[in-house]
């Protein structure tokens, strides 16, 4: 294969896995709620299920603007006084991942606790067991 | 349900890839190496940004600087404005050029299978009157602590000393995020007259509320006889 071809066939390979990406479709999401008040998270710990998608719903109580910050999740979000914004988080594996508020990183901490659900424990006994 | 907009998007980004392997455009001249993109804006984000690139080539070095301020200007947009400078084979380094750069964040980072946005690019020759507009996807897809993004852009070009013509690019980034300050990754670059591929790392350190120093290196070598020498570029932002 010439580099001509290699070009051509590698431009179609990249074409095609944009266009795959586009076909998706929109699955429920479970939704967690959580708030800022006086430059705190409430709840600041959040269990969810084990490689689970779910919507992290963050209501800003405050007069000042946060940003709801974590390199564990690999996510940033602003959140405007008093407004409400939502971030997207996993399928993640069990673990802890700690996120914080970028604007007061002293008081605004927290973490996701990551864990298997008991239907996934029950799944993976059957498994064991097979 | 997907709403009426989200289908819309997707039509233009799919028409926009359909064109890309259907049409007869070539790719973009020379030495493509630049910046692989995230598709991420952040409301009211403000950044100054340096960014260097040194091309080596047997007894060739051509080095390229840009110097740049962005703002974000919604919740989903950011507007960035470049002035481009070069050294010349006379070492006299100078302005070339100047680009308004306009970066849309389709999509909620993780609310989707992979997070989509689009860059749109003017560019302007100072003195050959020459000029060049880009648009193009920005694809981001998240594994574990891994994440791979793709840049796929369509230029046009004319001017006084330019051939009218349309050209692709592709730029590709798989990186592993092993710390905020250091995160490894491998670039590949792809245009009419390159084939690059290298290592590069990116990090970032954070100051007070948003303030925070971010920066990237990449050390790219061309692939085949056409894409001679090293490229090392440089790029560093600080964000406020």
């Amino acid at each position: 294969m010439d580099n001509i071809q290699l070009i051509r066939y590698l431009r179609i390979v990249l074409v095609s896995l944009l266009l795959l990406l586009t076909l998706h479709v929109q699955a429920q999401k479970s939704e967690y709620h959580i708030k800022i008040k006086n430059h705190l998270f409430y709840p600041a710990v959040i269990v969810i299920p084990a490689n689970k998608k779910i919507k992290l719903v963050i209501d800003n109580h405050d007069e000042n603007i946060e940003e709801f910050d974590s390199f564990d999740l690999n996510r940033e979000k602003v959140i405007f006084p008093n407004k409400q914004a939502s971030i997207f988080i996993g399928p993640l594996p069990v673990g802890e991942y700690s996120f914080f508020g970028e604007y007061h990183p002293h008081s605004a901490r927290g973490k996701v606790i990551v864990v298997e659900s008991s239907q996934q424990k029950l799944e993976k006994g059957k498994q064991d067991a097979n | 349900m997907i709403s009426m907009s989200l289908i819309n998007r997707y039509w233009a980004l799919i028409f926009l890839s359909i064109s890309l392997v259907t049409s007869s455009i070539v790719y973009a001249d020379g030495v493509v190496v630049d910046k692989v993109y995230h598709p991420y804006v952040l409301p009211n984000e403000r950044e100054v940004e340096w960014r260097l690139f040194s091309h080596r080539e047997s007894n060739n070095n051509k080095l390229a600087q840009r110097l740049a301020y962005g703002q974000s200007v919604s919740e989903n947009l950011m507007l960035e404005f470049y002035l481009v400078g070069e050294r010349y084979s006379n070492n006299d380094f100078d302005l070339v050029s100047y680009e308004l750069e306009a970066r849309w964040m389709l999509t909620e980072q993780g609310e989707y299978w992979a997070d989509w946005g689009l860059l749109f690019e003017v560019e302007k020759e100072t003195e050959q009157k020459n000029w060049e507009v880009t648009s193009g996807i920005i694809v981001e897809k998240e594994f574990g602590r891994t994440s791979l993004t793709l840049n796929a852009f369509v230029i046009y070009e004319w001017g006084k000393t330019l051939k009218s013509e349309l050209e692709t690019e592709f730029r590709l980034k798989y990186r592993y995020r092993y710390i905020e300050q250091f995160q490894p990754a491998i670039e590949l670059y792809l245009g009419e007259d390159y084939l690059g591929i290298g290592p590069a790392f990116m990090g970032l350190q954070r100051f007070n509320a948003q303030k925070q120093l971010k920066w990237e290196v990449g050390f790219i070598t061309g692939m085949d006889s056409r894409s001679k020498g090293h490229v090392l570029r440089v790029a560093v932002e600080y964000e406020f």
